[in-house]
Order: structure tokens, then C-alpha cells, then sequence
């Protein structure tokens, strides 16, 4: 094969280039040193195209490891030591107070013809996928929640101003945790935040148990099906009860979905079991219950249309026998952390014996790049099975 | 806080870096220990039309390839806009002070690997150049 004429004399250019039977000086650069500012990062190529174009960002506090996060995924950056010598070849146009381009034809070619090596690299870091680190998300926004007072006091500048100190905007929320833009987008629909006035707030479940039930009271007045609210009649209906219309609009989002897109806003259907966990939850915030009284309490609170069944609180609530009693409490998958180790850790002082049918609602949901749920299992709990055929027991290692 | 990962070399026209790696360290003789600026480290030398190496250093010489990188690397370059913490020298855990910016001056496709020990050239003590290849297995 017959190679074009050589036309680089410098740095990286000639090492890569290097035609057969010709050689290079490999020399110290005029800047040599341990260059601690140049550092290596080692990824998959295809997320270099998200490098290269800016995509990237590090997330984390000082006092947290960084994390690299791409649009959708969320990385910790580890290093990693090379005990063999690195050495690194920047190109010839790296420095600008390099001596002049030399040519690199004629007489003094093979003096001229080296390739500086700019430091010993150490070492590189490397990419691990990670879960977001959304519990932060949650507390920070958990500090100040939005509630009936301050949607009362809208216009009351000082109330807002007082309160200022505890609320987070996107750009302020993308600094403090550590997930990409599309988990921190997912979590924040995940914890039904609302953005208020650019801020980021998690209501008040109080205040949101006020407004569902206004909307809940309206539509009986009116006539309305659960099924089929017209989006604009809802809110201009809660408005005029005291509600502002952003809220309004967040509890249709919360408890229903939209199933016409209109241009004045479309139609919603509430879905059953969100409503229905609603109430559950409001019951049982006061304690544990005797299974009736609760089943009781449960089907008078939810509206007709919707039939309440113990499935829909799969993750939200447990069962316990107490003699010839069957009381439930609550414990929502919600509440939990989201890390395996201090899940599990919380979930074995719940009870220390759990069935997979009751154990796997609270698990299901914790997600570990490069763990299957399998692996999880084994990781944090001690499977037995007190005979062949009974079903079996998980508790913790 | 955020840093924004920048890429000023250009998306595409990003320059390729070289990497040179080989087993143990390259000792300085102490005098040159100062003097370092573009002093010869060693001839790398492409005999045939294959991707294979030597690395000729002082009186060793290294055989080894061309391969490419699993994956690839980027190198980045931090950038301190102000210059008050000086105390984040390790590089590792990102940034400690708001200036930092980190930019893409590089990626990396390649390097020459040279995984043996050093053979002897010629027995001769006196060096011609500065610097001996010392192969030290860990």
C-alpha cells in the first residue's frame, strides 16, 4: 500500500501517523510536570458524542462525590490507578508558547521529528452508572411544603419573602442533587411537585385532601362524572371556592389523567386507586386500625363511581394479626428510601419475617444499574423455606 | 453545584491525543532531574508496515503495538476562573470552589503499548542520554 508523504513532524499527529520503517524522538515537553488539571476520563463511545457536544454536566456538593450526568443517566466518576508509566502526547498545537512549527521536510528532518510528552498520567477515572440520588430531592423540598396559608397569603409580599429562604427553583434543584436532568424531571413527578411561581413545592397532603375533596363535593353538586371532567368547568369551579388555579389544575394532574386534549384544556378521568389511596392514607395517619372499621371508614370516604378493593393498597399498607384481630397500618414505598441498604434496614425493623407477596411491593421500585432484583435479594436478605412446598421466608442477613 | 463539561476544541475536530505506555517507571538520572524541557526520552521506531513498536531508551530497547482503546478516553483540562482554592489538588473528587470549569482539550483512540520488560542492548555502562529505562514489576 503505498502511504501519502508524511506531513506531520510533532506531537501526537507523528506517533499516530508513524509510516513503516521511520521513527520518532519521544522527548520530555517544554512544559513537562505533574499537570494535576489534565485529567482522563474513560467512557463508552457512545456517550462521547454527549461530551463532545456539551451535554454533560458534574453534579454534587464539595462534601459529596461528583457524579457525571448525561441528559437521562447519572454516573459516579471513580479513579482508577495505572501502575504501568502513562505517558501523554498532547498534539503539535497544544501549547501556544510552543517554539514555531518546524517544518518538516529538508535537511534537519530527523532532528525535528518528536513527540513531547506533556506529563505521566497516574491514572484515569472511569464511569459507573448509578441510581440518581433523588432522597436528597425529596427532603430539601420536604423542608417547606406548600400548604393552605401560603396559598392564601399570595399576596402577601412579606409572606412570601419570609419563606423565600426555603425554596428551590430548577436551576437551584439541578445544583443541589445529583441526577440527570431526565431523573430529576421523573422525581419530581414521582413526589407530585409543583412548580409555583418558579419554584419547585411539594403541597401539603392537608391541603391537597381539601382540594379533592371540594372537587369530589363539586361533582356530586353538579353532576359531574369522575370519569369525564371537563378540565376548564373543574377549575374555574375550584377558583371561585378559594383554591388558586395552578392548584387546581396540579390535583386533576395528581389523582387523574387527562384523556382528551382540547384547546380549552380537555377532559380528565380521576383514577380510582390513586383517590382510593388517598383516603387510606388519611385514615390510617392516625394510627393503626381494626381491619373493618378501617374497610368501614374507607369505602364511606371514596366516592360512588369508584369501587375501593385491599389490592389497591399493595405498597401502601400492611396487615398484621394480633390474636384473632387483623389490623392494618400504613407503609408506603413512597416513604422508604431509595437506597437498597437502608431500605432493607428499614423494612426488617418493620418485621423481620417477610412473605415475598407482601416483601416484593416495597422492593420493586429499587433500581440498581448492573443489579437485577434477584441479586438484591441476595445481597440484603436470607431466603428460607421451612418446607418444600410452603412458600419462602425472607429476613435479613 | 454544577460544572459544565465544555468542549472548546469542537465537537468533531476534537484533536486525538497519544498515549505511550510501558511497564515500570523511566528514571531520571539526577542531574537532568532540573532540566527536563525537551530533553530525549528515547527513539520509537515503526521497522515494517505492521502496527509494532520499539521503544529504544538509553541502552533498552521495548517491543510492543499499536492497539486501540477498549473505549475511549477524553482529556479534560480543569479550568479555575478565579484562582482562590488551591487546596483541590488531587483532581479526583471534581471541583471545591464555584470557578471551576472543566474543558475537552483531547480524546484518546489509541496508544502504543509496550507490555514486555526491556531487552538489553549492548552491555556498555557509559549512557548516552539522560534517561534509563528501569523495569520495576509491582
Amino acid at each position: 500500500m503505498m502511504e501519502q508523504p508524511q506531513s506531520y513532524c510533532k506531537g501526537a499527529e507523528v506517533l499516530l501517523n508513524l509510516q513503516p520503517t521511520s521513527s520518532v524522538t519521544i522527548q520530555y515537553h517544554p512544559h513537562f510536570g505533574p499537570h494535576d488539571d489534565l485529567i482522563l476520563l474513560e467512557l463508552d463511545e457512545k456517550f462521547l458524542p454527549d461530551v463532545l457536544y456539551q451535554r454533560v454536566t458534574l453534579r454534587g456538593q464539595p462534601d459529596e462525590d461528583a457524579v457525571l450526568c448525561t441528559k437521562s443517566k447519572t454516573f459516579s466518576v471513580k479513579f482508577v490507578g495505572n501502575s504501568n508509566s502513562v505517558f501523554l502526547v498532547p498534539p503539535a498545537d497544544y501549547s501556544t508558547s510552543h517554539e514555531n512549527q518546524q517544518d518538516c521536510d529538508g535537511d534537519n528532518y530527523k532532528q525535528k521529528v518528536a513527540a513531547p510528552v506533556i506529563k505521566v498520567a497516574p491514572g484515569n477515572m472511569e464511569l459507573v452508572e448509578v441510581a440518581p440520588r433523588l432522597d436528597k430531592l425529596k427532603s430539601i423540598l420536604s423542608e417547606n411544603l406548600y400548604g393552605s396559608d401560603e396559598a392564601s397569603a399570595m399576596e402577601d409580599l412579606e409572606f412570601m419573602e419570609t419563606s423565600m429562604k426555603k425554596l428551590y427553583k430548577w436551576d437551584d434543584l439541578i445544583n443541589k442533587v445529583q441526577a440527570s436532568d431526565d431523573e430529576l424531571k421523573a422525581g419530581l413527578q414521582a413526589l407530585s411537585a409543583v412548580e409555583i411561581d418558579g419554584y419547585w413545592r411539594i403541597v401539603d397532603e392537608k391541603y391537597m385532601d381539601m382540594i379533592l375533596r371540594m372537587l369530589l363535593h363539586n361533582s356530586v353538586l353538579n353532576d359531574w362524572s369522575l370519569n369525564a371532567l371537563i378540565e376548564e368547568k373543574v377549575v374555574s369551579v375550584l377558583e371561585s371556592d378559594g383554591f388558586p388555579r395552578k392548584l387546581a389544575y396540579h390535583c386533576l394532574n395528581v389523582y387523574g389523567s387527562r384523556v382528551e386534549e382540547a384547546m380549552d384544556g380537555g377532559v380528565w378521568r380521576l383514577d380510582a386507586r390513586r383517590v382510593c389511596v388517598h383516603f387510606a392514607r388519611r385514615i390510617l395517619k392516625e394510627g393503626k386500625r381494626k381491619l373493618e372499621s378501617f374497610m368501614e371508614e374507607w369505602s364511606r370516604m371514596i366516592p360512588e363511581e369508584m369501587q375501593p378493593s385491599f389490592d389497591m393498597l399493595e405498597g401502601e399498607v400492611l396487615t398484621e394479626k394480633l390474636g384473632v384481630e387483623t389490623w392494618v397500618h400504613a407503609l408506603s414505598v413512597s416513604s422508604l428510601p431509595s437506597t437498597p441498604a437502608e431500605r432493607f434496614a428499614i423494612l426488617f425493623k418493620e418485621r423481620s419475617k417477610w412473605e415475598w407477596k407482601d416483601l416484593e411491593p416495597y422492593i420493586r421500585d429499587l433500581n440498581v444499574p448492573g443489579l437485577s432484583s434477584e441479586a438484591l435479594l441476595m445481597k440484603y436478605t436470607r431466603r428460607s423455606q421451612p418446607s418444600i412446598d410452603a412458600e419462602p421466608v425472607f429476613s435479613a442477613r | 453545584m454544577q460544572i459544565q463539561v465544555k468542549c472548546s476544541c469542537g465537537a468533531e475536530k476534537c484533536p486525538e491525543w497519544a498515549i505511550i505506555e510501558l511497564q515500570g517507571v523511566v528514571e531520571l538520572q539526577p542531574s537532568f532531574q532540573d532540566s527536563l524541557q525537551n530533553l530525549p526520552i528515547g527513539q520509537l521506531c515503526r521497522p515494517s508496515s505492521q502496527e509494532n513498536y520499539t521503544f529504544t531508551i538509553g541502552y533498552h530497547e521495548l517491543t510492543g503495538s499499536k492497539v486501540a482503546l477498549k473505549k475511549p478516553m477524553v482529556v479534560l483540562k480543569k479550568i479555575k476562573r478565579i484562582d482562590v482554592d488551591q487546596s483541590d489538588g488531587g483532581g479526583s473528587s471534581g471541583a471545591s470552589s464555584s470557578s471551576t470549569e472543566l474543558d475537552v482539550v483531547g480524546v484518546i483512540r489509541h496508544k502504543i503499548l509496550f507490555k514486555t520488560r526491556p531487552k538489553a542492548l549492548i552491555s556498555v555502562k557509559e549512557k548516552a542520554s539522560g534517561t534509563d529505562a528501569v523495569a520495576r514489576k509491582k
